[in-house]
């Protein structure tokens, strides 16, 4: 049973020492582990979606964060929106986003947000979530680029943006993050094909391999839709226990029984990634290959066969 | 002996069916059942009805809803009429004042519920709450209360005041960038309708061929919405001396271009209603978030708080109630005003693009258009609103 005693009422020293000996432990087998190959000199992010909660289980996930970061010293972590829920003070932003992550951020690791739609308009200001001020924004970092969006409103300008940007885009790896599934088999809300019929022809026309969402409270991924792996990972703060309905059409891999997160390498042609729980434990983890393209734009449907591969130790 | 009051009954029921003019009642009957297709289609082939109702949004809400706020817009201007509801100004004071509250207190609440809710992205749907639907509210406040009750012209002119205050809220907040520069381009529309009255032109076509046409550029260039072309224009037909009564069909032998316009644009209208309804009222289920409640919640309890505030403040700065209109009634006529519906979903997609606040404001809209009439009919019923058969008490 997880504890939910409130981050503001701590434990004794006593016990806070035993489990966070207790966790350390666990985590640095765990990322022992870790089926990354942690290649020297690789790029190496974390994911995080609907963290904000300001709850133990966040806490935890931060932890388990922090813990293999010692090992697959990842210096990004994307946020995939609903960063914070209900109060948004500045005591708020200590309480659920500063404390729980107090380590990583000391160790010199950089946040960048997307907002979803339990995150405040303003928070694009917040200087520790990096958006320079923008609903939507792009950055690189080694041979990817990454997209930000605001997929609580796609607007026309936008969209505009969106596609001059990635036809502009000389990286290898082109990812797009934001808060709402394009793709997506939790019964809570599910796939937004509302914004599937504007962003995918833009994701598949100029080549975007992999696409992070969140939104949903569990974890996903899902096969290659037009050439495009979809991963779902809300789960790092909020959780929705056993709400996957896996559609073996869709469904690669996917965990809705804890909290989880994502870390992910890339190197050359090759991106590897894992989803580990709260707990520690791997749920998923696989390789996908950068599809095959002669120019960045402009990729016929058959070049658009990625190689993934992984899959689940424990999907329940 | 018990033939009698059933036969009483029925003629009750009979005579509470308002007799609505054509357009009014298809309005009711149209919107709805597009906006109960798209619901159906959007939640089974989701797909092909948002690649199907993002390709035709520009010509249904730019250009097809032209004919719809043109209609809309003759009944005010033959209001102004004598014998209209907005005739003289003088007796539309007090529900223009009362518009503030109905306006305003729900937008504030909707502001703040937001925050209740957790979906503080919501905020930026605000005027959305400002939205009454006219002929809807028109249509329930005539059931709940009768058709000759004072309260019928009180609903009208109130409903057409908080839609012009929402109509500067949308202006003030749509984040489509406004050239100024534009509205000359309105004003020359005016003035060429202007002078078109001015030359005897008895035609309607003229008046959309060339001020309606350069109106709708101009605004489409300025960055206001382009639907609202022929609002400026329609006042410099010329119509009929006296109104004949408000969503009341242009009798048949009516000259006046006004009239020649309705029988005409009455069918283009229709079918704006209709298509308008089936590409915008499609919202996924799965969008039905808590936020949802917002906006049906803001509006369902603040129209009747901002309409006491709005006619206490009225009546405070000196204004006088109409005839037989309670203050009791008020709670009926403020839920009956409650929906935007047509207004609020054209407000939903004119302020808010594609994506979860705009399924979840329009999901709130649709609710709304349910919850209120339901409330004002309860509400009517409890507080014995509707008057008897009998001479209206102003005729």
């Amino acid at each position: 049973m997880p504890d939910r005693r409130p981050p503001d009422r701590p434990w004794p020293r006593r016990s806070r020492l035993a489990i966070a000996a207790a966790l350390g432990l666990v985590a640095t087998l765990a990322a022992q582990s870790l089926p990354l190959p942690n290649t020297p000199g690789s790029l190496k992010f974390a994911a995080i979606g609907d963290n904000g909660t300001g709850d133990t289980e966040q806490y935890q996930v931060g932890q388990q964060m922090t813990a293999l970061h010692k090992t697959f010293p990842y210096d990004l972590v994307i946020m995939l929106g609903d960063n914070m829920y209900g109060g948004q003070s500045p005591s708020d932003f200590v309480r659920k986003f500063e404390r729980p992550y107090a380590e990583l951020l000391k160790a010199g690791v950089i946040f960048r947000a997307s907002l979803g739609n339990h995150d405040r308009p303003e928070n694009v200001n917040y200087k520790l979530y990096n958006m320079e001020g923008q609903r939507y924004y792009s950055y690189v970092r080694g041979n990817v680029r990454f997209l930000a969006l605001d997929s609580t409103q796609v607007d026309q300008k936008q969209l505009a943006w969106l596609e001059a940007t990635l036809r502009d885009a000389k990286e290898d790896w082109k990812v797009p993050y934001f808060h709402h599934p394009l793709y997506s088999n939790a019964a809570r809300h599910g796939s937004s094909v509302d914004l599937r019929v504007l962003l995918e022809p833009l994701f598949v026309k100029y080549g975007v391999d992999v696409v992070f969402s969140g939104h949903d409270h569990v974890y996903e991924r899902v096969k290659p839709q037009k050439g495009i792996t979809y991963f779902v990972s809300g789960a790092a703060g909020q959780l929705r226990r056993g709400n996957m309905r896996p559609d073996p059409n869709e469904t690669a891999g996917y965990f809705d029984q804890d909290q989880s997160f994502m870390l992910v390498e890339v190197s050359g042609d090759q991106m590897n990634f894992a989803s580990i729980a709260r707990s520690g434990k791997v749920v998923d983890s696989g390789m996908i290959r950068r599809q095959a393209r002669g120019t960045a734009q402009g990729a016929g449907e058959e070049d658009r066969v990625p190689v993934v591969t992984g899959g689940n130790d424990d999907g329940r | 002996m018990a033939a009698e009051p059933r036969r009483s009954r029925a003629a009750r029921l009979r005579a509470s069916v308002p007799r609505l003019s054509q357009f009014a009642l298809e309005h009711l009957l149209l919107l709805p059942l597009g906006a109960g297709i798209a619901l159906i289609w959007a939640n089974i082939w989701p797909e092909s009805y948002f690649q199907t109702s993002y390709a035709a949004a520009f010509a249904i809400n730019d250009v097809a809803m032209v004919f719809f706020f043109a209609l809309m817009t003759k009944e005010v201007v033959e209001a102004t009429a004598p014998g209209g509801v907005l005739h003289p100004w003088r007796r539309a004071w007090l529900p223009v004042i009362a518009a503030i509250g109905v306006a305003t207190i729900p937008a504030w609440l909707h502001t703040n519920l937001v925050d209740y809710f957790d979906e503080p992205m919501l905020v930026s749907g605000w005027p959305v709450a400002f939205t009454i639907d006219v002929a809807l509210a028109y249509f329930v406040a005539r059931l709940v209360f009768g058709p000759r009750h004072p309260a019928i012209p009180f609903v009208l002119v109130l409903s057409i005041a908080a839609d012009a205050l929402g109509f500067v809220a949308l202006a003030i907040t749509d984040p489509t960038p406004f050239r100024p520069a534009g509205l000359a381009g309105v004003v020359v529309a005016m003035a060429v309708a202007g002078g078109l009255r001015r030359s005897g032109v008895r035609s309607f076509w003229p008046y959309l061929a060339g001020p309606g046409t350069l109106s709708w550029i101009a605004l489409l260039w300025s960055g206001l919405h382009p639907a609202l072309a022929l609002v400026p224009v329609l006042p410099f037909l010329p119509h009929a001396a006296r109104d004949p009564g408000f969503f009341v069909d242009a009798p048949e032998g009516a000259r006046d271009t006004l009239s020649q316009f309705d029988r005409v644009c009455r069918y283009p209208a229709q079918a704006a209603l209709f298509l308008f309804g089936l590409i915008n009222g499609g919202v996924p289920l799965h969008a039905f978030e808590a936020g949802a409640w917002a906006l049906p919640v803001a509006t369902i309890v603040g129209r009747p708080l901002g309409l006491l505030a709005g006619v206490a403040f009225a009546r405070a700065i000196g204004m006088h109630m109409p005839h037989r209109l309670s203050w009791r009634s008020l709670v009926p006529l403020g839920f009956a005003t409650a929906s935007g519906f047509s207004v609020g979903l054209f407000f939903t997609t004119a302020l808010i693009p594609p994506g979860q606040l705009r399924s979840e404001i329009s999901m709130g809209v649709l609710i709304t258009a349910v919850l209120g009439p339901v409330l004002a009919l309860v509400t009517g019923w409890l507080t014995k609103a509707r008057y008897g058969e009998g001479p209206a008490p102003d005729a």
